[in-house]
């Protein structure tokens, strides 16, 4: 190995920090020293969402087992992954199959729906592995209640995700295992058609609550799997429930930091 | 060989299965300091060792291979869709392994009368640049590059189009939803898709309204938290990881069940003819005629249903549970033992249909209330 | 309704000569805020009105099905089960037309000819061929559809009306062809 390389190397990125642009972009330069380490936290707003300073035990693997991170970031995977998508995918039940199947026939680089499926299957797996770190190091418990009550909430979303997007690519996985998950929505008391308690919201002979007017089918915009539902579902899976998630996710964030950072033995 | 195989094919089905991993489990996972003796005496803690370690992954990893030498079990597992979960059957028993050691180390340590080993690290501060983005910087390369092997390696599944009329057998939900699937063949869909996961999410958002215990915040331990820890896995490893290890794995063609290495027969019969406990009842034990009032005939499921989430909290109260009702007090004691009853509804109706072919409990076909 | 006295409430502190008293601010608030509830209320009520539109497009609901000789005795058709979703049965006295959707969770059984039997792929519910259940978590019988002889002597199916076993509607003239 030369010894002259990496003092060339060394050299260019000092020149290159501290030129005008570079100081523009990054206020701190190249976090050497301590005060450098710290006010490089502080000033860039990604990583703000971290505290300066944490005890030792926080950034050990084996405690934190990373979950919470990655779900995070498979997160924003899926979402760059699934905006390319979308460029290529229409959502009626004419185009959809033959769109999905052109992703990996016609399209320069066709893993970006294999990244999407397998990504998504990853985040649930994280999700629950995240879950279960925070429940075994007692991470519930006060003054973190109300952030494992947001968390709950995110897995549940994860899983809706998950699920509305099972229905897009329009094949027979697809359709039979919205229209077995469908009619558990038809089967809800009261407002479901097939549920307990329909036939009770009634005007003598005529129910309020049939198969074109139950919770079944607010689901799915018609009386089965069909045109509508596809739309609807596709519309939850890209705007809907995203949106929801990131608002969910936002709070949990902050209350990481307010509830005092990550777990720790008092 | 096939001797084996087929021991195996009967050691797998769920009424064998079942009952035995439940009874493992509660010496595995004890929660009361009774069953910590036998844990102990048995040797069982050695699990949760490097040693055991190495035990239960060496002899996981010869069970899958011993299994892909046959046919029927290569062919499941391998379809691409199944991947995720023997990519999860791997981490979920990793990181309850890496839990469960790291709990009983400490656990050691505050018998020594030592602060576990996340106190004795947290004494020093570092820094988190570069620290800990770092760390984060690796997992996410190490992911990303996992994520673009998985995707370049296997194909995304895509089946035949859509089509109404003909339904795929067997035809599964996604695999994360299997647990709700497996119940809704022992419940009706307003219990299993709507009233179960209703109060599964609520329940859990309710732990830490009812867990009041204040040790064991900030570390792993199993000692300080048995109690808790053990209804968290059995609810979470038994009525819902392998719930959807079944679902994947043995259910197979018109839901039936079959053993890992046996090959899926559409034409395997098996008699599901199930009964009421109200036809039960009046036709073979009263021999008689089914009364025609709907209250009348069913009044004895309704008996007991009321009765067991009524009677049974203030039996357990008084009996098992005494000290868990002293330090919850009748509120918090009253809904952990409601979401309890109701999580253990679902192995009791199991075995209520696997030993006497119990349909339903509460049979109102006319009002679409079957429980 | 309170009468502040107004040409004192400019000089005079807030405490002195309230503008309103207690009672009138309940009063105040109560209006308001329920009036603040019935407008959320609305708009909740109308989009959730919104998710239900008024016109449905749906495949035709009716279809012929041919002349009943066409039908052997003892036979489960299954000519019409692709395209309409239906299952014609001709028995000793009588054809009727049967829905095939599972009344677990609306898969589509599959007919058993050797074990004479519906079969559902999604949970193992088992129908008779007259569409009563026996296995399996389906809680009901599957759904008969209306069938008649059209003029010209042709079976038609009205898919829009059903029958249900449970609710005694089996025995409705409507729901079979006498043969």
């Amino acid at each position: 190995m030369s010894s002259g390389e990496p003092n060339v190397i060394a050299k260019l990125i000092d020149w290159l920090s501290k030129t005008q642009v570079a100081k523009a972009i990054f206020r701190t330069g190249i976090p050497r020293n301590r005060r450098q380490r710290m006010t490089v936290m502080l000033n860039n707003v990604f990583l703000h969402l971290h505290p300066v300073r944490l005890p030792k035990h926080a950034v050990k693997i084996k405690y934190t087992w990373c979950m919470g991170g990655l779900s995070f970031f498979i997160f924003l995977v899926l979402t760059v992954t699934g905006i390319l998508l979308m460029f290529y995918y229409r959502p009626t039940v004419e185009y959809a199959y033959g769109d999905v199947m052109d992703l990996k026939e016609q399209v320069p680089l066709g893993i970006m729906r294999e990244i999407h499926r397998w990504g998504a299957h990853l985040m649930v797996i994280t999700v629950w592995l995240h879950m279960f770190r925070v429940f075994m190091t007692g991470s519930y418990k006060p003054p973190r209640e109300f952030n494992w009550i947001i968390g709950v909430i995110l897995l549940v979303l994860t899983m809706l995700m998950s699920f509305t997007g099972y229905l897009l690519p329009w094949d027979q996985l697809a359709i039979w295992a919205i229209t077995v998950g469908s009619n558990m929505a038809g089967a809800t008391p009261f407002v479901g058609a097939a549920g307990p308690g329909s036939n009770l919201l009634a005007l003598g002979d005529v129910n309020f609550i049939t198969s074109a007017s139950d919770a079944r089918f607010a689901m799915l915009g018609g009386r089965f799997v069909g045109e509508g539902a596809l739309l609807r579902f596709y519309v939850l899976h890209c705007i809907g429930l995203p949106f929801v998630i990131m608002i969910f996710m936002i709070v949990h964030f902050w209350r990481v930091r307010k509830d005092g950072g990550i777990s720790g033995p008092v | 060989m096939d001797q084996f195989k087929h021991l195996i094919n009967i050691l797998a089905r769920p009424y064998i299965m079942f009952p035995a991993m439940i009874a493992a489990f509660f010496f595995v996972f004890p929660p009361t300091e009774g069953l910590m003796k036998i844990n102990r005496r048995l040797g069982l803690y050695k699990l949760w060792t490097n040693k055991g370690g190495v035990a239960i992954f060496s002899f996981m990893i010869a069970s899958f291979a011993f299994g892909l030498t046959d046919e029927n079990f290569r062919l499941i597992v391998t379809k691409p869709d199944n991947v995720p979960i023997v990519g999860l059957i791997f981490l979920v028993v990793f990181f309850l392994w890496l839990a469960m050691k790291q709990g009983w180390d400490n656990d050691a340590r505050q018998a020594k009368g030592l602060k576990p080993n996340e106190a004795e690290d947290a004494k020093e501060n570092i820094l988190v640049w570069p620290d800990l983005v770092y760390i984060e910087l690796i997992a996410l390369v190490i992911v990303s590059a996992l994520l673009i092997f998985w995707a370049v390696s296997l194909h995304a599944p895509l089946e035949q189009p859509a089509n109404p009329t003909v339904s795929p057998n067997p035809s599964k939900a996604p695999w994360y939803f299997l647990g709700l699937q497996e119940m809704l063949v022992y419940f009706d869909p307003w219990i299993a898709g709507v009233l179960f996961p209703t109060v599964i999410m609520l329940g859990f958002m309710a732990i830490p309204f009812i867990d009041n215990n204040r040790k064991g915040l900030g570390y792993y331990t199993f000692n300080e938290r048995k109690m808790a820890i053990s209804i968290f896995l059995f609810l979470w490893l038994i009525l819902w990881i392998f719930l959807i290890v079944t679902g994947t794995f043995l259910r197979g063609p018109n839901w039936n069940f079959f053993g890992p290495f046996e090959y899926w027969d559409i034409h395997k019969l098996e008699a599901l003819t199930n009964i009421n406990l109200s036809e039960m009842i009046y036709m073979i034990f009263l021999q008689k005629q089914m009364p025609s009032n709907i209250l009348l005939r069913e009044i004895w499921g309704i008996l007991l249903v009321v009765g067991y989430f009524t009677l049974t909290p203030l039996i357990l109260a008084k009996t098992l549970f005494k000290d868990i009702f002293k330090s919850l007090g009748p509120l918090r004691y009253s809904v952990f033992i409601i979401l309890l009853l109701l999580a253990t509804s679902l192995p009791i109706k199991m075995f209520l249909r696997w030993i006497f072919n119990i349909k339903y409990i509460i049979a109102i076909p006319e009002f679409f209330l079957n429980i | 309704m309170s009468q502040p006295t107004q040409t004192d409430s400019k000089n005079t502190s807030a405490e002195n000569s309230p503008m309103m008293n207690r009672r009138t601010f309940l009063k105040w608030s109560t209006i308001g805020w329920a009036a603040f509830a019935a407008v959320v209320g609305g708009y909740g009520t109308m989009v959730l009105r919104y998710l239900f539109p008024n016109v449905l497009f749906e495949p035709k609901q009716e279809f012929r099905a041919g002349l009943p000789t066409e039908y052997q005795i003892g036979e489960v058709s299954e000519r019409w089960k692709d395209a309409f979703g239906t299952w014609i049965i001709r028995d000793q006295e009588k054809i009727y037309a049967l829905a095939t959707i599972c009344t677990h969770l609306g898969c589509t059984p599959n007919w058993m000819p050797n074990e004479a039997k519906f079969k559902c792929p999604c949970h193992g519910s088992g129908f008779y061929s007259t569409g009563i259940n026996f296995e399996g978590p389906a809680p009901r019988p599957l759904e008969r559809y209306r069938i008649f002889l059209a003029d010209d002597g042709e079976i038609v199916v009205d898919k829009t009306k059903k029958f249900q076993q449970e609710k005694g509607e089996w025995s409705d003239p409507e729901s079979f062809i006498s043969v």
